[in-house]
């Protein structure tokens, strides 16, 4: 596939693979593929930072390498291991037979057959005709000596395995990294990248989303339900519902077979909008039937 | 290079918007404006959004200073009138409030050149002197005690609650077998994995999130807290510190700051509260929807500063509390008033704080605070 020359272009292809992005998005995106810089998507849970990625390897054509990041995520995890299992059962196997040359031994078991890829490795020593795209998914859930690790990855893209040596990527790989800014990052990995902050949608584009999301909804549920999940941000809530929830909660009201909103499903469903329950009795206090016919006048 | 392209003009107008955003706090150096410069060079000039986003990537990095860049960005590149003319861009910490007169921490630098005794191993109680001060309340002290307090509080050993980490290292005994050493050590006794090797879990630090009241009832154990806060946020990146009365504002930018005169000054200089009346509750509840929500309060000992004394609903108090108490891993109150003999928490902000407290200590004088370094660490 050819990779989108303009903005536009971008636009209306992210747009096929039923991703809709603002022109800020677009813009953005655009000038990491043309600038070839690692982009860092900020914003809360449920905006669509992740999906992002997985449109921007269906545009391009390229494979999604995902490396999720986690408290203690280490090189083992990330870039690469060795196969434990099949150096030790190598060695028995050279060790029943009698020829046995230990330097030989040692420079097998510690080769490229015995090595594991972890997404790293793999993005950066792929041999793919279009680079990958590699999702760095909740980087601020990893620590302090994991992301000084990236940095150095992301500068040079090359990686130095002790006892192969330095691998470098010959393409560079898409690199997009996600954070919910449960803390800041270090500046300098900021540095690297560029920087775009996902808000929430504004409401005629967040029923875009829901009717390119969710195949058959009926035109007017997607509206009433993106305006009631509109209104539900603006209330006083532990976690705001993302554009995420808008379509798995519009997904449950078509399974029911819902054409537009009512107070009795609503409540019924409300647990795929709201995940905290005093959010939920909040939201009771407050009236449902009052939200539910405020987001009916929409 | 795409210079070029993009023009001379260009690139001067780019260079002096570099300079306004630095002066508005924005990290820019000349990296971040080559990558604007080369973003510019891709793009529709043309396109007011596509300039505004090509900019906004390449020259922003966090999102709190996106309203900087904005309102910087609508002046310089657009040459609308600033819709506030007397405040052009807020940098932070010009807070309109007089800058308090009185901050300790105002010392003369001369208090760089300590005496010898400061050099000294961390003996705390280093003199009946000190002993004095250690437990005199901090109300009834004069500006120069404070200040002798200031170089006892930095004396403190730092505050630090550990957790396990998920992260492993080597260790002789631990909890995962550690294939890649012992595969090593089998190498030497032919292929026979006959020594084990293990990694354990490391300790880390745990996140410390400080809240401190800097009302009028706190005003001079405020100061003094804020000398702790300023020792603890200099411990490492883990400390998080807020101070609010009316409404909350961030210190730990300020706390960091190398100069430890001019972050005392700023610390101050932010807190357009300092003295004035407390509205825990709210303050609470701007902290929960602001930083709570993304996650800084899951797993942290949160210390809450305050002699409880609550202008505002206590019932919003009752349920921000909650759910301070909910995220974090401990929840420990600071009130300096308990020192005082004769002390009931009858303050009705009090009677909710004891009901979500894990730990309820005192903070009235340096033995107080001592104890709190202690009972943090141990949690």
């Amino acid at each position: 596939m050819a990779e989108p020359r303009s903005i536009d272009e971008l636009t209306d292809a992210l747009r096929n693979e039923a991703y809709l992005a603002d022109r800020g998005l677009a813009t953005v995106m655009s000038l990491s593929l043309t600038l070839e810089k690692p982009l860092l998507l900020e914003g809360e849970a449920g905006v669509g930072k992740t999906e992002a990625a997985k449109a921007l390897a269906a545009v391009t054509g390229g494979r999604l390498i995902r490396l999720q990041c986690y408290e203690g995520i280490d090189v083992a995890h990330a870039l690469y291991d060795w196969n434990h299992a099949r150096q030790l059962l190598y060695i028995r196997t050279i060790e029943a037979g009698d020829a046995t040359d230990a330097g030989r031994t040692l420079h097998d078991v510690f080769g490229p057959d015995f090595l594991e890829r972890r997404p790293l490795l793999d993005a950066i020593e792929h041999s793919d005709p279009v680079p990958p795209v590699l999702l760095i998914d909740e980087i601020d859930r990893s620590d302090d000596e994991f992301e000084a690790f990236l940095l150095e990855l992301l500068s040079d893209f090359q990686v130095t395995i002790p006892e192969i040596g330095t691998i470098r990527a010959e393409r560079r790989p898409r690199v997009i990294l996600t954070s919910n800014r449960t803390r800041e990052l270090h500046d300098a990995l900021k540095r690297r990248c560029l920087y775009h902050w996902i808000g929430h949608p504004e409401l005629d584009r967040e029923i875009e989303i829901v009717r390119a999301r969710v195949p058959g909804v009926p035109e007017r549920l997607a509206a009433e339900a993106a305006a009631f999940v509109g209104h539900l941000r603006v209330m006083d809530l532990a976690k705001l519902p993302g554009v995420a929830e808008t379509i798995d909660w519009t997904q449950a009201l078509v399974a029911l077979g819902q054409e537009e909103l009512e107070a009795g499903v609503v409540d019924a469903t409300l647990g795929s909008v709201l995940k905290h329950h005093e959010d939920i009795e909040r939201v009771r206090d407050a009236g449902l039937r009052e939200l539910v016919a405020r987001a009916r006048e929409t | 290079m795409p210079t070029a392209t993009a023009g001379d003009a260009v690139v001067r107008k780019l260079v002096t918007f570099g300079r306004i955003l630095r002066e508005a706090g924005l990290e820019v150096g000349p990296g971040r404006l080559q990558d604007a410069l080369r973003g510019l060079d891709q793009i529709d000039l043309t396109s007011r959004e596509e300039v505004y986003h090509a900019l906004r990537c390449t020259l922003v990095s966090r999102r709190d200073d996106i309203d900087a860049f904005d309102m910087a960005f609508a002046v310089f590149w657009e040459r609308a009138p600033s819709t506030a003319p007397d405040q052009p861009i807020d940098l932070g910490f010009q807070a309109s409030t007089e800058p308090p007169k009185r901050v300790p921490s105002a010392a003369p630098a001369k208090d760089d050149d300590r005496p010898s005794e400061d050099e000294s191993p961390p003996v705390l109680v280093a003199s009946s002197r000190d002993e004095v001060i250690r437990r005199k309340d901090f109300a009834d002290m004069t500006a120069a005690e404070l200040r002798r307090v200031r170089r006892l509080i930095a004396t403190l050993p730092s505050a630090e609650p550990m957790r396990r980490s998920h992260r492993l290292r080597p260790g002789r005994a631990g909890d995962v077998l550690d294939m890649r050493r012992t595969l090593q050590a089998a190498m030497h006794t032919e292929g026979m994995p006959l020594r084990l090797a293990y990694r354990k879990r490391k300790l880390v630090p745990r996140k410390l999130v400080f809240l401190c009241d800097v009302s009028g009832s706190m005003e001079p154990y405020a100061r003094a807290m804020i000398m702790f806060l300023e020792a603890a946020a200099r411990a490492g990146r883990h400390v998080e510190a807020f101070a609010f009365g009316t409404r909350l504002s961030r210190l730990t930018p300020q706390l960091r700051d190398l100069d430890p005169v001019r972050s005392l000054r700023l610390a101050g200089a932010t807190m357009p509260d300092w003295g004035g009346g407390t509205r825990i509750g709210e303050s609470l509840r701007a902290y929960n929807e602001e930083y709570g929500r993304r996650g800084l309060t899951r797993g942290a000992v949160a210390v809450v500063v305050s002699d409880g004394w609550e202008r505002g609903d206590l019932r919003l108090l009752d349920t921000e509390l909650g759910r301070l108490h909910r995220q974090a891993h401990r929840l420990v109150w600071v009130n300096p008033l308990k020192g005082h003999t004769g002390f009931e928490p009858l303050a009705g902000g009090m009677r909710v704080a004891l009901h979500h407290s894990d730990v309820f200590v005192e903070g009235h004088n340096l033995a107080a605070l001592e104890a709190l370094a202690e009972v943090l660490t141990a949690l």
